[in-house]
């Protein structure tokens, strides 16, 4: 019955030191995420608006794109087009052999992640460079990020540091953040400043301005797009809002849901290429136009990437990123994967209690907790149903569809009780892990009722 | 006005003190209460599994044990919101209304909002810790949700108020999950045990003697964390608390 | 070309219900001293506020906060403590190792302690190289929230804006917090 998530989440779980912190740091986000949230009375109605903002955009996508792209292009950027992963990669490949480049800077992008882009960029011989400071961390690790904003959330201090140790030459044994996050900082200035050209995802694109928006607490992006000529901007096409005005919804709502923050530190509005320069915009659907035709699924498409559904969930918290099979973990990553692929992706369904706080936590109104509701009703259908899930079911209904069955069992269900505690707690008994079974009564509520001991 | 009594199966066959006492302390309050027999189970399990289909059969057999009922009253917030959210969507593509949607309460519930209870013979001394159930708390609106910024509320406190000796404390977390979730507790037993864990751990530091709340279900999780790792805490439902000395 | 072809048509393939436009219609927070929670907001950013004084001069204002600053940039009029005009150089990376720089943001926002700037330099490296950077505001611009904010933006047009609350930070590392990730390690506004 165990899934690729519970077999990984039980290996996380092993170290429980470590699970703690997890939990308790995400935890400590959600807190601060609380804080922020309770300060502003409008908060709900934010809520309110930024969803019904993002349904008219995600089911307005042809007129706001070209929209976009016409305002885009009057400013005098390019804006390209992919329909899927491989046209994006290949874009900016073109991109990048026009202008001769070798070394590519990028800030965090959730996009070219699925696309994986640095992979193959890398094949194709240039030299990716991650900015933000957990990107890169994972970047020198040869790692995954964990997380879609922390994405090093899962490494400690002293890794960080030993890992700098050998690529930083940093003191032997200082993992202090300030110490190491200024040595990347002073490693890092080196490569702004030499990077061929820069790239950047989005947060937001405009369609009334053409303009795209990206936040960033370290001031990567701005720094990473100083000094290249070419800046290429890449963003899924749900990231387009109708103008600046839905900006002052969803600027407020992005920093608090995902940090606890009132805003990110930077706010970036990208307008016109600099001087001489070119500005690039790849426009990317992926799969997003194939979500629009499923009504069940469509607000996945509100997502405006803040990251808080992760921090909420109690399941993510004690299971960590990696557990999950889709590079996007927690309850977004579980339906985002289901609607890529649901044959490959649906060992992440079971991560999930069904509690609803990512439902309740979302700025943007998804309904995560439902939508995951919904795709087990589908895991029958494709196959990917549990054996041991279905038999137990099954076996559940057959019983509860035969009150005199299952009064009959009830009646000799004490003598389970009173079996050796062998035959109840072993491998076969996964609620036996950590819990005794709960016991039966000597007579149930039906059998007393019947015997008129209640009235 | 005629209210059906709906014991879930854990608490028929687990825990029937607290259909026991639910049945009195709506009698107490000069109800007329009555148990249609032979319950079995809403189908939540089977649904929350991803085998919603196979508890179609056991939401028509609930609308006709509870065709002639005016209220179906329930000391179980989980399985009460499941017929609530669930059971139209699954009886409509059966080609069937439901009808106990509409008149389905939780037993806190009913007696917050529709019997608007004000006095309590009970008396509790003790310090108790509430456990405001996920599907409780974000399907029936027993308590306002931590995640929402709403005006803090809690039916259940309203509720334990009225018990005289009575110390009413809520975990630090105060809404997080204890990690039950039907069959998610076997097929992810790791994380399930461990949320179990950290939600009784949460509950202790209160410094409660028991923890209470409206869900059978949440509890009996606790419970068998608190009886492997022999925690001095102690399991109650609401109902045998507002109910006791009757 | 055939590839925007292909997204709008499926698009306009699987498009079902269209939604209408909600009207963005809501109270919106309000702060009696828009100034003194702008302070704390920048505060909490982790960057300063200070309220010019009648008789103060800015830049005594600015030497007292950066006595040890010796590469200063701005090509504002007044910033005679100043020892560059940033819009001399040909080339951003030539502003690598100043130690502040001195700009003008368009107006303030007491919810997050953020300025509004729009590009008046030659390289906009400048708002983020320098290890500090002094941003100068009318008190009388700030504004409630960024719903007012963005209203303020209308009719400005700028191939660069940003919104910028306090300095650069990280929290990556085990989410302890870290100024000065890439960008400026201190910000100071200066409330003209």
């Amino acid at each position: 019955m165990s899934t690729k998530h519970s077999k990984a989440a039980a290996r996380f779980i092993e170290n429980r030191k470590q699970e703690a912190w997890h939990d308790e740091t995400l935890w400590m986000v959600r807190a601060k995420r609380d804080k922020m949230s309770h300060s502003l009375p409008e908060w709900e109605r934010l809520r309110e608006l930024a969803s019904d903002i993002k349904l008219y955009s995600n089911s307005h996508l042809d007129t706001l794109l070209e929209e976009f792209e016409r305002n885009a292009t009057a400013n005098g950027a390019i804006v390209h087009w992919a329909k899927d992963a491989a046209e994006h990669n290949a874009i900016v490949d073109e991109i990048l052999q026009q202008h001769k480049a070798h070394t590519l800077i990028k800030s965090k992008s959730m996009l070219t992640e699925e696309c994986g882009m640095n992979d193959y960029l890398f094949g194709k011989g240039y030299d990716i460079i991650e900015s933000d400071l957990g990107e890169r961390i994972l970047q020198w690790m040869k790692l995954h990020p964990s997380h879609i904003v922390m994405p090093a959330i899962h490494i400690k201090r002293q890794e960080v540091g030993e890992m700098m140790e050998r690529v930083l030459g940093t003191e032997k044994g200082n993992s202090d953040p300030t110490y190491l996050t200024h040595a990347v900082r002073k490693n890092m200035r080196e490569k702004f400043l030499t990077a061929d050209v820069a790239m950047t995802g989005a947060n937001f694109a405009v369609a009334s301005t053409g303009e795209i928006v990206v936040c960033t607490n370290e001031g990567n992006a701005d720094m990473g797009t100083s000094f290249p000529k070419v800046h290429i901007a890449t963003f899924g096409m749900e990231k387009i809002v109708p103008d600046r005005e839905s900006l002052g919804v969803f600027t407020r709502l992005l920093a608090r849901s995902g940090t606890g923050q009132p805003i990110t530190s930077y706010t970036s509005h990208y307008c016109r290429p600099k001087e001489g320069g070119e500005f690039h915009i790849i426009i990317v659907d992926n799969g997003r136009s194939d979500i629009l035709a499923r009504p069940d699924h469509i607000r996945t498409l509100n997502c405006i990437r803040c990251g808080e559904c992760m921090n909420t969930c109690p399941v993510y918290r004690r299971s960590g990123g990696y557990s999950y099979t889709y590079f996007i973990p927690g309850p977004i990553g579980i339906n985002l994967g289901m609607l890529k692929d649901p044959v490959k992706y649906s060992d992440n369904v079971s991560a999930c209690s069904l509690c609803l706080s990512c439902s309740n936590v979302c700025p943007v109104k998804i309904d995560l907790g439902e939508q995951i509701y919904r795709w087990r009703q589908d895991l029958d259908k494709i196959g990917k149903a549990s054996t041991e899930k279905k038999i137990m079911s099954g076996g559940m209904k057959f019983l509860m569809e035969r009150p005199k069955l299952f009064n009959t069992a009830l009646k000799f269900a004490p003598v389970v009780n009173k079996m050796p505690r062998f035959m109840i707690y072993n491998s076969l008994n996964a609620w036996g892990k950590g819990r005794e079974l709960p016991a039966f009564a000597k007579q149930s509520f039906n059998e007393m009722w019947k015997s008129n001991k209640i009235k | 006005m005629k209210i059906g009594l709906f014991i879930p199966c854990y608490i028929n066959a687990v825990y029937p003190e607290v259909g026991v006492a639910s049945y009195k302390l709506l009698k107490s309050l000069g109800l007329d209460v009555d148990y249609p027999l032979d319950q079995t189970c809403c189908g939540q399990p089977m649904a929350n599994a991803g085998f919603e289909h196979e508890s179609a059969g056991l939401a028509l057999r609930m609308e006709e044990l509870f065709r002639s009922y005016d209220y179906v009253v329930g000391p179980s917030a989980s399985c009460v919101a499941f017929v609530k959210e669930n059971h139209p969507g699954i009886l409509e593509k059966a080609g069937h209304v439901c009808m106990n949607s509409k008149k389905i309460y939780d037993i806190c519930e009913f007696l917050h909002d529709i019997v608007k209870v004000k006095e309590l013979k009970a008396e509790f001394p003790h310090k108790v810790s509430i456990h405001n159930s996920c599907h409780g708390v974000r399907e029936l609106h027993l308590s306002s949700p931590s995640e929402r910024n709403i005006p803090y509320f809690s039916k259940l406190r309203d509720l334990l108020s009225l018990v005289k000796g009575i110390e009413i404390f809520e975990p630090k977390r105060i809404d997080e999950c204890c990690g039950f979730g039907g069959m998610f507790a076997v097929e992810e037993p790791e994380v399930s045990v461990c949320m179990g864990q950290d939600k009784v751990k949460d509950h202790m530091n209160t410094g409660a003697e028991y923890i209470t709340g409206a869900d059978s279900s949440c509890l009996m999780h606790m419970e068998g964390v608190i009886k492997r790792d022999n925690l001095p805490i102690k399991t109650i439902h609401i109902v045998e608390i507002l109910a006791s000395g009757l | 070309m055939s590839s925007k072809n292909d997204i709008l048509s499926a698009i306009r393939r699987h498009t079902g219900k269209r939604y209408e436009m909600p009207e963005l219609t809501l109270d919106a927070i309000a702060y009696e001293d828009k100034v003194a929670r702008f302070a704390d907001s920048l505060k909490a950013a982790g960057g300063q506020a200070v309220l010019m004084q009648p008789g103060d001069d800015i830049n005594e204002i600015i030497r007292q906060h950066f006595p040890d600053a010796t590469r200063i940039a701005s090509n504002l009029p007044g910033i005679a403590c100043a020892t560059f005009n940033p819009d001399d150089l040909d080339d951003p990376r030539e502003l690598d190792n100043t130690d502040l720089a001195v700009v003008e943001g368009h107006f303030g926002v007491a919810e997050n302690g953020a300025v509004w700037i729009t590009r008046q330099v030659k390289h906009k490296a400048l708002y983020f190289i320098s290890n500090s950077l002094v941003m100068l505001i009318d008190r009388n611009s700030i504004v409630n929230n960024m719903h007012e904010a963005y209203k303020r933006t209308e009719n400005m047009t700028y191939d660069f804006g940003a919104f910028i609350s306090g300095p650069s930070k990280t929290a990556d590392i085990e989410q302890a917090l870290v100024l000065g990730a890439h960008g400026p390690v201190g910000v100071l506004v200066i409330l003209k």
